[in-house]
């Protein structure tokens, strides 16, 4: 018998820890399983509300019983029947210990039902201007000169239904807010100054950018004309290249084949490039095979020729749309080049493409900036630079800018959101009645 | 010695009796808890897969825009960010709903999705993103299963009373739980009108606003019984903007079919009906007229001309291509009348899904899964307010006791 009740004992005893374990274990209701993410659909709400800026006017007219009374209309109607709303605005003050201050509320019920979460959203008044200050290239790491060429006495081509001053115009506007310092070359004679390595405003000559505004045509210095035997300019531009490498400048070509033409009008005013463009010669293809044995360190100029190839309709890439999107530049997303480089460059004269513009298409790069690697104490790093754009005419020079931002990427300091009386914080609460 | 005995026999017997009924008590609460996770954990994956899909533009970003192969799925509008979709991809997918279209001249079927009798939207299957696809895309075949609904938010409906010479329109705009009061309502009416072997359309623009219970009654003069039209109707009220159409048509029998061919050419094929469906042959020709029409930022609706091949389809002839030279969302509208009959109409296809506030269903069917974890956002599509709804089931099985 003592068995049996000594079983029994122990029967009350499981049974005990069942109900006590029965009564801690308690399930959640059906509706905490999977709830319905109030959070993201207050947030997903404010968010649609906002994007026309309805709401943000709103936030800033509570007292126009219009537009605060249609907020609460399109509040109410797009929220499911059985979801009920607190939507509150707050000034974000910011001056006081007290960072909000409560402005106005609306809502469709007392309480919020048997669960709730809320979601805030910022909004900013339509009167206030944000400010955007850019970090200067070169400025932490010497140079940021931007040299662009807007040489009267020089034509371009290629820039057809432009001029090469317009286009330095734009370019200034468009650039010289990157940079510490920029410098329109307004001749070739100033050109010439630089190669030579004379500043022409006390600026810092290494490490900086030169923008050829006129095209397939390069400006040449009356005295480097001077200095090479006739139809021989290609030399000119391993010269050129030479200096490249010796300031570590990047060179930017905008449109089409690079130094395919020599451009003086006083030198060459009886010439013409082959196309009644008088004022330039041509160097064709070579030019840019000397460019390039200069920017290489060759000992000497050995006459070659350079081949470009035609892809077609090209696209931006990825990292060209970042910073399209970062910068605020918007070029169409897809150009036509017929001058594209060739990846062979890269091999035989000791680039790395570091930012490619444009997708390349098999063995073509339309647009890319390229440095040229030296080894330097058993340390290999770039020394010259050189931004390629093989786009057919006319020239579009939001791509050059593009491309230097990409390539560069200067930061952007955008100014504080919490200035007093400009922002304001919407904070909408959803809750939930009825089921379980 | 004997009752000793009795009284071990008896002990163990209640004893293990006891033991079994425990362990089986045990065990269900355990169970249930072990399914309760399991459901817990399909429900975070809902709202996972969710975000994963509205907060992505996919790869390549304007896959919706071209005819290539994605190889990352993700539905936002990459010209924005948040919760905007792109209408494009939206069209893309392959629709649950509707039935399939063949159409034997390209020997291709098509995604349907087709509301009315006259508002087509047919995309070939070899460039709608089919659901086992999309389950790899987002590394969760065989794993999870998903059904993503996107419905407009704000419903516009209009009925039409003929007058003795003139057209009233009433519509009525509203949201999921409210009507849209005092909304906003720009309008365009396009009225066919045809002569011998041509057809044209005479198109009119307006604006009203609506009372306090969401309604707005418009006449249309010089529209008497009979005449064929086409009305869309947008309906805004403080971000919150939504769109209904209406039609008549004379015609009902024999129609034009527009089917998408290409999104990067914006190329749309127009057949005739009865080379799609028909029962019969026709030898009725149908003479046809193209425009588009898109909602401009200032929420007015504007007239867009486009290229044809040609002016006419033709029963078992080839198809004629329309083009449309604008990645702006709007309406592409044609008009046909019948060969030698005083017969005409009107057929609508929105390009990019929020234009005509098409629906969107796409994925498995959760009807027959032991448990469905579901979750919503409101999301925008080309301007236009919807609501984005995830069904996610698993593929794993639970064993459930009791």
């Amino acid at each position: 018998m003592m068995r049996t009740i000594e079983v029994l004992i122990v029967i009350i005893i499981i049974t005990g820890a069942f109900i006590a374990a029965s009564f801690f274990a308690v399930l959640p209701w059906p509706r905490q399983v999977s709830p319905v993410n109030l959070r993201r659909l207050s947030f997903t709400t404010l968010e649609m509300l906002d994007s026309n800026y309805d709401l943000s006017r709103a936030a800033f007219e509570t007292e126009n019983y219009t537009i605060w009374g249609g907020l609460q209309i399109a509040l109410s109607a797009s929220l499911p029947p059985n979801i009920i709303y607190n939507l509150t605005v707050y000034e974000v003050t910011g001056e006081t210990t007290q960072l909000y201050t409560f402005i106005d509320s609306m809502s469709n019920a007392e309480s919020l039902g048997v669960t709730s979460d809320a979601s805030s959203y910022m909004v900013a008044s339509s009167n206030v201007t944000f400010n955007v200050v850019p970090e200067k290239i070169g400025e932490h790491s010497g140079g940021g000169t931007l040299y662009i060429l807007n040489c009267s006495d020089a034509p371009g081509w290629w820039i057809t239904g432009y001029t090469a001053q317009g286009l330095a115009n734009d370019l200034y506007n468009l650039l010289s807010p990157y940079f510490s310092n920029t410098i329109m070359v307004q001749n070739t004679a100033e050109l010439g100054k630089i190669l030579d390595g004379t500043s022409l405003h006390g600026e810092t000559l290494q490490n900086a950018v030169v923008i050829n505004t006129c095209g397939e045509a390069v400006p040449i210095p009356s005295n480097y004309a001077d200095m090479y035997p006739q139809n021989t300019y290609a030399e000119y531009f391993y010269q050129l290249g030479k200096r490249v490498l010796q300031y570590n400048w990047t060179w930017t070509s905008i449109v089409g084949w690079p130094f395919y033409y020599v451009s003086n009008i006083n030198k060459f005013s009886s010439y013409d490039n082959g196309w009644g463009i008088y004022g330039m010669r041509q160097t064709g293809n070579p030019g840019l095979n000397a460019f390039l044995q200069g920017l290489d360190n060759r000992s000497s100029y050995v006459p070659g020729s350079s081949s470009t190839s035609s892809p077609g309709v090209v696209y931006l890439s990825s990292q060209a749309i970042d910073s399209s999107n970062y910068y605020g530049i918007y070029p169409s997303p897809y150009q036509t080049s017929t001058r594209a480089l060739p990846t062979s460059i890269t091999t035989d004269y000791h680039l790395d493409v570091t930012t490619c513009v444009f997708n390349p298409v098999g063995s073509s790069i339309p647009a890319a900036v390229y440095r040229h690697k030296v080894t330097i104490g058993g340390t290999t790093q770039y020394q010259g630079g050189f931004y390629a754009i093989g786009l057919t005419r006319t020239p579009d020079i939001r791509l050059t800018a593009l491309g230097l931002l990409a390539d560069y990427r200067p930061r952007l300091y955008r100014s504080e959101y919490t200035a007093n009386g400009t922002s304001r914080i919407v904070v909408l609460q959803l809750g939930l009645v009825g089921g379980v | 010695m004997v009752s000793s005995t009795i009284d071990h026999l008896v002990a163990v017997t209640v004893f293990l009796a006891a033991t079994l009924l425990f362990i089986g008590l045990f065990n269900q609460t355990i169970q249930t808890a072990v399914i309760y996770q399991r459901h817990r954990a399909t429900a975070t994956k809902a709202s996972d897969l969710l975000d994963n899909m509205l907060l992505s533009p996919g790869i390549p970003v304007n896959w919706g825009q071209t005819d290539v192969n994605l190889t990352g799925f993700g539905l936002q509008d990459p010209e924005f960010t948040q919760y905007r979709m792109s209408p494009y991809s939206l069209m893309r997918l392959q629709s649950s709903v509707g039935d399939p279209v063949y159409y034997n001249a390209t020997g291709q079927w098509y995604s349907n999705v087709t509301i009315g009798d006259r508002n087509f939207m047919l995309v070939p299957d070899s460039l709608a993103l089919d659901y086992s696809t999309a389950t790899r895309l987002l590394g969760i075949n065989n794993t999870y299963g998903f059904q993503l609904t996107l419905t407009p938010i704000v419903s516009v409906s209009i009925e039409a009373t003929q007058l003795a010479n003139s057209l009233r329109l009433d519509i009525e705009a509203s949201g999921v739980g409210f009507p849209l009061s005092s909304a906003t309502i720009s309008y365009c009416f396009l009225k066919v009108g045809s002569q011998e072997n041509n057809t044209y359309y005479d198109i009119s623009f307006g604006t009203d606003v609506a009372d306090d219970t969401g309604s707005a009654s418009i006449s249309i003069p010089n529209v008497v019984a009979g005449d064929s039209y086409a009305f869309i109707a947008y309906a805004r009220q403080s971000g919150l903007v939504g769109v209904g159409y209406h039609e008549r048509t004379k015609d009902e029998n024999k129609y034009v079919i527009p089917f998408i061919d290409s999104f990067d050419e914006g190329r749309v094929l127009l057949v005739h009906s009865r080379d799609v469906h028909g029962d019969e042959p026709s030898e009725y020709t149908l003479f046809y007229n193209a425009t588009f029409v898109l909602l401009t930022e200032d929420f007015t609706l504007r007239e867009m001309p486009i290229t044809t091949t040609g002016d006419r389809v033709v029963y078992g002839g080839s198809s004629e291509n329309v083009t449309i030279p604008t990645y702006n969302p709007g309406i592409l509208v044609v008009t046909y009348k019948t060969q030698g009959a005083d017969q005409d109409g009107v057929v609508l296809m929105p390009w990019g899904v929020g234009s005509l506030a098409f629906s969107v269903t796409f994925g498995g069917d959760p009807a027959k899964q032991e448990w469905v974890a579901t979750d919503m956002r409101q999301v925008v599509v080309g301007g236009i307010a919807y609501q984005a709804k995830i069904a996610v089931w698993s593929l794993e099985g639970y064993q459930v006791v009791g």
